[in-house]
């Protein structure tokens, strides 16, 4: 069992509030686990099906573990029609594991997302919260140096 | 309150302001298909197999979800209405697991009397299923969730009529699934001595458990033509 971190559950008690204490839970615990959730459904006074509900249906929440640097490559349609697959497979070669996983040194989570809005500068991927555009195969590596 | 008038399928109707296209229909004795609509409980739009034709509006909507305006003019058996609700049983096939003759539920399932209705056959569409594990260690209901059609019903009766908030929907998309606590096997920890959900399910999803010395048949199915 993962402690829940002191400073979470503080806010004023509104169900409507569930999305930012999730988004807050999870910059602070790192993801939502099960203790989470059922610390906010139990003071907000909903349902734990609620809460994760809410949880699995945002891409940029987690219910299981990330590592230190989370990788979303955009793959909508015009990331998509820019080859946004060569990005894929050049992270994928570079960092040893697939979309879905992460590394076991916990350096790096790799994830599809759908659209960021960088579409003008597609292929685009997102490192944590910086935008990284007009990507091709050659850049991957240097960009992901400066993530430890 | 006011009461409107509207024109259903070219005759005038008078009906109460507030009141969805769906009840005005059927209070002047049209039917039409709905599976995720209950009386008394919120409208979610979940099914989409009730949509009309409304004169002036880009698509057709939702009667189930959509209130009466003065001067509305309503198609609901038209053409172009009866082609997309075929489509629209079309997709709603193709994600269900279609096997009734292997389904307990198959002479009570509305799904499939709504597919007869409709006059809709295998659908055009491949798509992969999901498959969930059956849920069977509950003494109050079980659930296979590979026949879900996500209508929400049961969501809304636990939550409205109940008050236990059970289900919700998790996930997204294509992975959209009714989860009870973290995706959680339906048990009686969660869950016990209702069963009120299940005869609003208008698949097989949510059945009660059958003993081995109870009849199993339900009331043969009666299609019309």
């Amino acid at each position: 069992m993962t402690q829940v971190p002191k400073g979470i559950i503080d806010k004023d008690r509104d169900p409507e509030q569930l999305l930012v204490l999730l988004k807050e839970a999870q910059d602070k615990a790192g993801y939502l686990s099960e203790e989470v959730m059922a610390e906010l459904a139990e003071s907000l006074s909903i349902s734990r099906s609620e809460v994760y509900g809410v949880a699995t249906f945002y891409s940029f929440l987690s219910t299981k573990p990330l590592g230190r640097n989370v990788i979303r490559i955009c793959q909508s349609l015009p990331c998509y029609l820019k080859n946004y697959q060569t990005i894929v497979e050049s992270i994928e070669k570079e960092i040893g594991i697939r979309p879905g996983q992460t590394t076991d040194d916990d350096r790096f989570t790799f994830t599809l997302t759908n659209c960021i809005g960088a579409c003008d500068k597609a292929p685009a991927m997102l490192i944590n919260s910086d935008v990284h555009a007009n990507l091709t195969p050659e850049k991957i590596s240097q960009i992901l140096k400066d993530y430890k | 309150m006011s009461s409107i008038t509207i024109a259903l399928n070219g005759s005038e109707v008078t009906a109460a302001e507030g009141k969805t296209i769906l009840e005005v229909a059927q209070e002047n004795g049209i039917d039409i298909p709905t599976f995720c609509s209950v009386e008394g409980l919120s409208p979610t739009g979940a099914c989409r197999i009730c949509v009309v034709e409304v004169e002036g509006s880009r698509t057709l909507v939702g009667s189930c979800h959509t209130p009466i305006t003065q001067g509305m003019v309503i198609q609901t058996h038209s053409q172009k209405v009866i082609e997309t609700r075929g489509v629209i049983m079309e997709l709603l096939l193709t994600s269900h697991c279609g096997t009734c003759y292997m389904c307990e539920q198959a002479n009570a399932c509305k799904l499939r009397a709504i597919a007869a209705d409709l006059d809709v056959g295998l659908p055009r569409f491949q798509s992969k299923k999901r498959f969930y594990q059956i849920e069977d260690i509950s003494p109050y209901i079980v659930r296979d969730l590979t026949k879900c059609i996500l209508c929400r019903k049961c969501v809304r009766a636990c939550n409205e009529i109940a008050g236990k908030n059970v289900f919700a929907t998790g996930y997204r998309g294509f992975d959209s699934k009714i989860v009870v606590d973290f995706d959680e096997v339906l048990d009686k920890k969660v869950c016990r001595d209702c069963g009120i959900c299940i005869p609003h399910c208008p698949t097989g999803a949510l059945s009660a458990p059958v003993g081995i010395t109870e009849e199993k048949k339900a009331t043969p199915l009666i299609i019309r033509s």
